[in-house]
Parts: structure tokens; C-alpha cells; sequence
């Protein structure tokens, strides 16, 4: 997936959020600044974008979450890195099983 | 004429001790009762982002309770039980020489009976046996059911209810069985906060609610930090707290020990957001000013305030903010303890427990240490937070509760002085 693909996807699922066009949400939008995204609206965007990139996003990484350009860099490193074999986060069992 | 509104007796159940005795030594000692969820049968933990708990390990509840009565009602339900009546016992009170109908029972809990509850949903859905469902399921998990069980195992026949406010339940609990004996509704308010719901689904939520310390899974007794500069999130913690409120009236009529006066009480709302804190402080400010005036004391008389400190990033910051908004210059004068550095996060039971250490605190000269306070951070800085006990007269205490839903609570609690 490329950059521009991870972006598109987050703006996607920011403006099914807000329920506003997806043409309105720019990457150097700020979260919070420009969209309004309190706190609690940030993280029920990011176990949005953890459903749809099927990743963990550990609470030590939000610090870094202030751009939508900075969440798509983020997701983008993450999944670069659990195309890798030694991949550290384990999906939690119910997950597995309803996969199935 | 009620008088004032004093305890008479105490009671815990708590992570780090079950009886007073037990709570306080442990208490002031600073000894965190934070240890490594060892799984949630047949769940593992790897799927949880936090895997740290103030559980209470090894609750034999034959122990203590009638196994009819006990088996009948969730562990939370069981904890208050526990409480209540060590508390009562700790009161003399006789209840077959008391009118029943004088005596009430008020409880706090944010979660209830989710222990049962969480088995019999995952069962039907599993099974799709409705017939199976537990006859016992709907009396259990209504909320009421440990206010209920209470006044049963005592007969007391007065006022029952059950107030719910999520993190603030038992501080509007200890309010709530003030106003009633106040309002010369009762003579005696059995007064309990109690929550036990670390359970699969529960802690679930709390973790994506990304509430809770996750920093600390390798060093779980350093996981519960307020006011500390690395604090990332509370610990969960399950218990119960119980007080016996009576009027000074009664208290004296029976020569009973008093402990404490309960003076004053706030109930506010921010309107603000369902789990968020006002940044400014203002609300808690006011919620502080409305109990010290509700009590008829002044800023310049407490000395102690028993924090809400939960450990969050923002909870933590925005209460100093408030403390020094509303105490000004003596915000730094003031003990200011976290009960919840030593037991987690207790929920409902928050409150009680807190009322118990304050209570205490005033009772014995001694303010249990805030554990793991090893750097303060300066967005909230106090000199009255101790990583070790003090040694003070407590005239005036404040004890503050915040929860979910944006409401706040402040109870005063003093010196009695007849």
C-alpha cells in the first residue's frame, strides 16, 4: 500500500467521522486544531484505523498523532514493518476466531 | 435535631487488606496492592494492553458471610457485605434496639454485579439456551442489589438506594447519607462504596478507552502514580468501603465513638463531555468551593485534602490546577494524599474507600503516603503530595470524587467537636 493510499484511507475514515466530504480533510490538517477531535474523538478514530489496517497501536505512540499526515506516517511504518516475519504485536484471540 | 452527622463506625475490603486494621497498617506503609493480572480464564492476557490489577487475591467470602446470603449476589454485592458489617460491628450499634425503620443503607457502585453478568451474556450467545439463563442473573446484576443485600443481612428497613455516578458513586454515597440524616430522615445511613468488575470485558474497555497504565506491565506495583510525572493511565482496583453515619444526637444517646463529623457536601455537573475533564479546572474548583461552603468551613481550615488522583495524565493535572485555583497561596501548605496510589482505581468503590483513609487520617494524626511518588511533574506540582507518611492534626478535610459522565463530587469531613 502506498503513501498516498494510507492517507486516502485515513481521510476516508476521518470523514465518515465527522460526516463531512472526504475533499474537505487535508493531510496537514491538525486533529484536534483544525477537525475539532477532542481526546476520546482521537481514539475512537484510531481503533477505527486499527480495524482497517488490522494493527495494535500501543498507548505510548499517540504523543506523536497530531497531523492526519502524522497518523498515515505512522500506520505506514507499521505496516512496513508487520509485513516483516518477527512482527511484535499479537492479535488477541477473539479476533483470530472470528476471523475464522 | 439530627446535630451534626458523625461516623461511628468503619469498615474495608480492599487490594492491599481486608479489615481496617489490616487497610491502614498496609496503607501506611505506602505498599501498592498493584500486581500482574494472571489471566482471565480462558482469555490470556497478550490481547490486553494493560495487564495490571489491584485485585483482591484469596476472597474467601464464606469467610465472613452466610453462604445463602453470599452466593446469592455478585462479588461486588459480597465486598459490601463484608464492609458493612465490620463497619457496623466497629459502631456498637445493636440493631434489635434501634428502630429499623430509622436505620437506612446507601451504596455507591459504578458497575455492579458485571461478574455474573459478563458469564450469562458470553452463555447465551454461546449456547443460545435462554432457558438457561440463571434465575438469579436480574436480581444480581441490578445495580440496587448490594444496597438490598445490606439491609437484609441487618434489617435495616430505612432509606435504600443505590447511587451510581461511575469513579464518584460512594463520595455522592457519603453525601447523599449526610443530606438524609440531615433532613432528619434517618438516624443511622449504613454507607457503602463497592465495585469488583475486573473482568474480560470490563478491563477490555477500559484498555480501549486507552484509560489505563500500561507503561508498568513488568513493574506492576509501580503502575498507580498520580500527581508523578510518568504516570500514564490508572490501575484497576476492586473493593468495597463502608461508614456508619449517624446523628450526633444518636451517636451520643448511646455513648457510641466518634470518629469524624461529615460537615459538608457538593454535587455538580461540567456538562462538558462524557469523559473528559474541563482543562481549566473551573468545575472542580467549584464543586470544591460548594462543599466548603455547604460545610461552613473556610479554605484557611483544611488541611488535608484526600485527592481523586487517579493517575491519568489530565485528571491529575486538572485537579492541582484546581486545588490551586480554590487555596491560592495555601494549596502548598495542605496534606494532599492519594488513596488510589495504594489500591488502583476502585470505581464505585473509590470513594468510600477514600472516606475510610480520610476519616482515619483525622482520627489517628497520620496521612497514608502517595506510593510511587518519585518525580513530581510539574504540571502538577504541590508540595503537600508525600511519597511518605505525615505526622498532622487534620481539623479539615477535603475528600474529592470525579466521574464519567461529567459530574464531580466534594465531601468535607472534620474533627468532630461537640
Amino acid at each position: 500500500m502506498s503513501d498516498r493510499d494510507v492517507t486516502q484511507r485515513i481521510i476516508a475514515a476521518l470523514a465518515d467521522y465527522l460526516k463531512r466530504p472526504p475533499s474537505s480533510i487535508e493531510p496537514d490538517h491538525h486533529l484536534r486544531d483544525d477537525l475539532g477531535l477532542d481526546s476520546m474523538a482521537v481514539i475512537e478514530l484510531l481503533y477505527k484505523i486499527e480495524e482497517a489496517f488490522d494493527i495494535q497501536i500501543p498507548d505510548q505512540d499517540l504523543a506523536g498523532m497530531a497531523t492526519v499526515a502524522s497518523v498515515a506516517q505512522y500506520v505506514n511504518r507499521r505496516l512496513t514493518q508487520t509485513t516483516q516475519p518477527a512482527a511484535t504485536q499479537s492479535r488477541p484471540t477473539a479476533k483470530g476466531k472470528k476471523k475464522r | 435535631m439530627p446535630g451534626q452527622i458523625v461516623v461511628t463506625g468503619l469498615g474495608v475490603i480492599s487490594p492491599i487488606g481486608i479489615g481496617v486494621s489490616e487497610f491502614w497498617k498496609a496503607a501506611l506503609e505506602g505498599r501498592s496492592g498493584v500486581s500482574a493480572i494472571a489471566g482471565f480464564d480462558p482469555f490470556p492476557m497478550d490481547g490486553y494492553r494493560s495487564k495490571v490489577a489491584a485485585q483482591i487475591h484469596g476472597f474467601a467470602p464464606e469467610r465472613y458471610l452466610d453462604a445463602v446470603q453470599s452466593e446469592r449476589v455478585d462479588r461486588y454485592a459480597q465486598f459490601a457485605l463484608v464492609a458493612a458489617k465490620e463497619a457496623l460491628a466497629d459502631s456498637g450499634l445493636q440493631m434489635a434496639k434501634e428502630n429499623p425503620r430509622r436505620v437506612g443503607v446507601i451504596v455507591g457502585a459504578g458497575m455492579g454485579g458485571m461478574v455474573m453478568g459478563e458469564r450469562e451474556i458470553t452463555q447465551l450467545y454461546q449456547s443460545q439456551r435462554p432457558h438457561r439463563v440463571h434465575p438469579n442473573f436480574i436480581p444480581v446484576i441490578t445495580l440496587n442489589s448490594a444496597s438490598g443485600i445490606v439491609a437484609m443481612a441487618h434489617g435495616a428497613k430505612g432509606p435504600n438506594y443505590t447511587v451510581s455516578t461511575a469513579c464518584s458513586s460512594s463520595a455522592h454515597a457519603l453525601g447523599q447519607a449526610m443530606q438524609c440524616i440531615r433532613e432528619g430522615r434517618a438516624d443511622i445511613v449504613i454507607t457503602v462504596g463497592a465495585d469488583a468488575s475486573i473482568t474480560p470485558l470490563v478491563f477490555a474497555g477500559f484498555c480501549s478507552l486507552r484509560a489505563l497504565s500500561t507503561r508498568y506491565n513488568d513493574q506492576p506495583e509501580r503502575a498507580s502514580r498520580p500527581f508523578e510525572r510518568l504516570r500514564d493511565g490508572f490501575v484497576m482496583g476492586e473493593g468495597a468501603g463502608a461508614l456508619v453515619l449517624e446523628s450526633s444526637s444518636h451517636a451520643k444517646k448511646r455513648k457510641a465513638r466518634i470518629y469524624a463529623e461529615v460537615a459538608g457536601y457538593a454535587a455538580t455537573s461540567e456538562a462538558y463531555h462524557m469523559v473528559i475533564p474541563r482543562e481549566d479546572g473551573e468545575e472542580v474548583a467549584a464543586t470544591m468551593r460548594l462543599a466548603l461552603a455547604d460545610a461552613g468551613v473556610t479554605t484557611a481550615q483544611i488541611d488535608y485534602i484526600n485527592a481523586h488522583a487517579t493517575s491519568t495524565s489530565i485528571g491529575d493535572a486538572v485537579e492541582a490546577k484546581a486545588i490551586r485555583q480554590v487555596f491560592r497561596s495555601r494549596a502548598d501548605k495542605i496534606a494532599i494524599g492519594a488513596t488510589k496510589s495504594l489500591v488502583g482505581h476502585t470505581l464505585g468503590a473509590a470513594g468510600a474507600i477514600a472516606g475510610v483513609a480520610t476519616v482515619l487520617a483525622i482520627h489517628t494524626g497520620q496521612i497514608h503516603p502517595t506510593a510511587n511518588y518519585e518525580e513530581p511533574d510539574p504540571a502538577c506540582v504541590l508540595q503537600g503530595i508525600m511519597a511518605s507518611v505525615q505526622e498532622r492534626k487534620v481539623k479539615a478535610a477535603l475528600l474529592n470524587a470525579f466521574g464519567f459522565g461529567s459530574n464531580n463530587a466534594a465531601v468535607v469531613i472534620k474533627r468532630y467537636a461537640p
